[in-house]
């Protein structure tokens, strides 16, 4: 805890210094009121120009970044916690709630809203529209260009039949359809996703589930550790009786416009594979 | 007698009827196919015998727990709009079952759910009985609505308190009552409860008979009123906590099947029972046959079906009773 401590301030000294002329008009006490933007954010800028990240991504952030996350202050997303914290640029989905807007264009504090992606391109254009505002252009280009390698990786791999696979993750869950971020990460990997037949989220009981056949069922991992009844759902008999693979995945990723995202699709394109040459 | 054999003979073709039906349809109306090869032959098994038939007997015992504990209970407080939930039977019973899943004690002992729902039911039966057993209709109706406000706020705490948040949504989902996705050990977890609770429940139609007469009267024949409300109270305590605890709340149905008996066997509590329990069972198998049925997505919950045909009756029962009674 004492290192931490002593991290943080070795960071917050160092940064006057490396301050460059060109990032002094650069929003220094940016606040992210979104778990999305929080995992952008994290790759963009320095540590010590975040002045709050969400709690969420404390705990169901993207894996990779949790270790930064969790030396970082966190705000609950209420108003009177963010402007306490004195931002010069507040960052948020699209669904801010309204007295939260008021607030802070009372106080004069820049507050941009963020639109959840649900392609590459979308990325594309998010990465590129939060790195503008925070006057990291540099470093999201470079996000961007490694999420196209990926990309291309992806495109480059010998073709083989699709996987059927389902994001399911229990009785009280949704299932993630088309037009989302998973369906395109999913496809993207060489898995067909069998709750496609619905726009956006849909509801599936296992009848369902057993009916589409899936090979793969991709689970959650969001809050594994904490009781909840999607944590009990392969339990049910019915379903311990079929045959398929199950994947857990970093829910805050596979519904994250973030460049991440082609990783995690050559993540689990890699588990696919394994999952073919198994006999 | 003979209306009555003719009735429970009609109300139970019907539910053989609607049990066959609800067999044979899956959500969205699906139909069962049938298997053209081996692995499809396999689902179907899977399908009827792990999912559908313990859906169906699920179905079954519960409506039947409420169906009757809803005429005794009628029976007892000589007051047509008694039922389970609104004595705080059923808030009770959820509240033990929302404390198990959500301190993770379900998960590590899975008796522990029906068992705490069991525990919630009591509690708040008893404190209902306590607080407005001798004193009339409308005190004891009032008990059961402090009871269940009490009830309710001890869920909304343990939710607010949940560690997961998914927790908090799973639960007002969970409280909606639901059999989708349920299995034997759901059954299996309930069903001693449920049955011990109705055979109870059932033994009280004489007793009840002569309580219709009046308080004094039932006791000239030899009631022993304290002794009867006691079983009263364990065996809808036992029926519905059980059920409840792993179905979630499912109101109404305890309101409705024995006013539409009664009907047709008259107004002697005794002669309601058998019928209430099995038309119980009839409109809770119908209904969750509807939620398949219907093309709602996401899912129309049971527990909000029942609601919306039952809260428009209990509407139109206050009314006949304040124009009959001014």
């Amino acid at each position: 805890m004492f290192a931490r401590i002593v991290c943080a301030a070795a960071l917050l000294a160092a940064a006057p210094l490396t301050r460059t002329p060109a990032a002094e008009a650069a929003p220094q006490r940016i606040v992210s009121l979104n778990l999305c933007v929080d995992q952008l954010l994290l790759q963009l800028v320095p540590p010590e120009r975040i002045a709050s990240i969400t709690w969420l991504s404390r705990s169901e952030g993207d894996p990779e970044l949790l270790p930064l996350a969790q030396r970082l202050p966190v705000n609950h997303g209420s108003a009177e916690e963010v402007l306490a914290s004195h931002p010069d640029l507040v960052i948020a989905g699209r669904f801010t709630t309204s007295a939260t807007r008021r607030l802070l264009q009372k106080a004069g504090v820049p507050l941009l809203e963020i639109d959840p992606a649900t392609d590459w391109e979308g990325i594309r254009r998010t990465t590129r529209e939060i790195a503008a505002a925070v006057q990291a252009g540099a470093r999201g280009e470079e996000l961007i260009a490694a999420m196209d390698a990926d990309l291309a990786l992806l495109r480059s791999r010998p073709a083989h039949a699709p996987v059927r696979a389902i994001g399911w993750g229990g009785a009280a869950d949704d299932v993630p359809g088309r037009d989302t971020l998973f369906n395109t990460i999913l496809e993207t990997a060489g898995a067909i996703n069998l709750g496609a037949r619905a726009t956006g989220p849909a509801s599936f009981d296992i009848e369902q589930v057993l009916r589409v056949q899936p090979q793969v069922l991709l689970r959650g991992a969001a809050y594994a550790a904490a009781p909840a009844m999607r944590n009990q759902i392969a339990a049910h008999p019915a379903l311990r009786q079929q045959h398929y693979s199950v994947i857990t995945y970093p829910e805050a990723v596979y519904g994250c416009a973030v460049p991440r995202a082609a990783a995690l699709a050559v993540q689990l394109a890699d588990e696919l594979d394994r999952l073919r040459q198994k006999p | 007698m003979k209306r009555h054999t003719r009735l429970v003979l009609v109300l139970s073709l019907l539910l053989l009827l609607l049990a066959a039906l609800s067999l044979v349809t899956g959500r969205g109306g699906q139909w069962l196919a049938l298997p053209s090869d081996e692995a499809e032959a396999r689902l179907l098994r899977l399908i009827l015998w792990e999912l559908r038939l313990p859906r169906l007997v699920l179905a079954l015992l519960v409506g039947a727990a409420l169906g009757l504990s809803g005429a005794v209970l009628q029976g007892l407080t000589r007051n047509p709009l008694a039922e389970p939930g609104l004595l705080g039977v059923s808030s009770g019973a959820a509240l033990g079952a929302v404390i198990a899943i959500y301190t993770g004690l379900g998960f590590a002992w899975s008796l522990s759910i029906p068992l705490l729902g069991l525990a919630g039911a009591f509690g708040a039966t008893a404190l209902t009985l306590a607080l407005g057993g001798g004193g009339g209709v409308l005190v004891l109706i009032l008990a059961g609505a402090a009871v269940s406000a009490l009830m309710l706020a001890g869920t909304a705490l343990v939710l607010n308190l949940a560690p997961n948040p998914y927790a908090a949504y799973e639960i007002t989902q969970w409280m909606m009552g639901s059999l989708t996705d349920r299995s034997w050990h759901e059954v299996l977890l309930a069903a001693p409860f449920v049955a011990a609770g109705v055979v109870l429940l059932l033994s009280t139609g004489r007793a009840l008979d002569a309580l219709g007469l009046g308080e004094l009267q039932a006791a000239s024949l030899g009631v022993d009123l304290a002794r009867l409300r006691r079983r009263v109270l364990l065996g809808t305590a036992l029926a519905v906590g059980a059920a409840t605890a792993v179905t979630g709340a499912i109101g109404f149905i305890g309101l409705l099947a024995p006013h539409l008996v009664r009907a047709r066997v008259g107004h002697e509590p005794g002669r309601v029972l058998w019928p209430a329990a099995l038309c119980g069972a009839l409109l809770l198998l119908a209904s969750d046959l509807a939620t398949r049925v219907l093309p709602v997505q996401p899912e129309l919950k049971l527990g909000v079906l029942t609601a919306l045909v039952g809260a428009p009756f209990f509407l139109w029962l206050v009314w006949r009773m304040k124009r009959v009674a001014p």
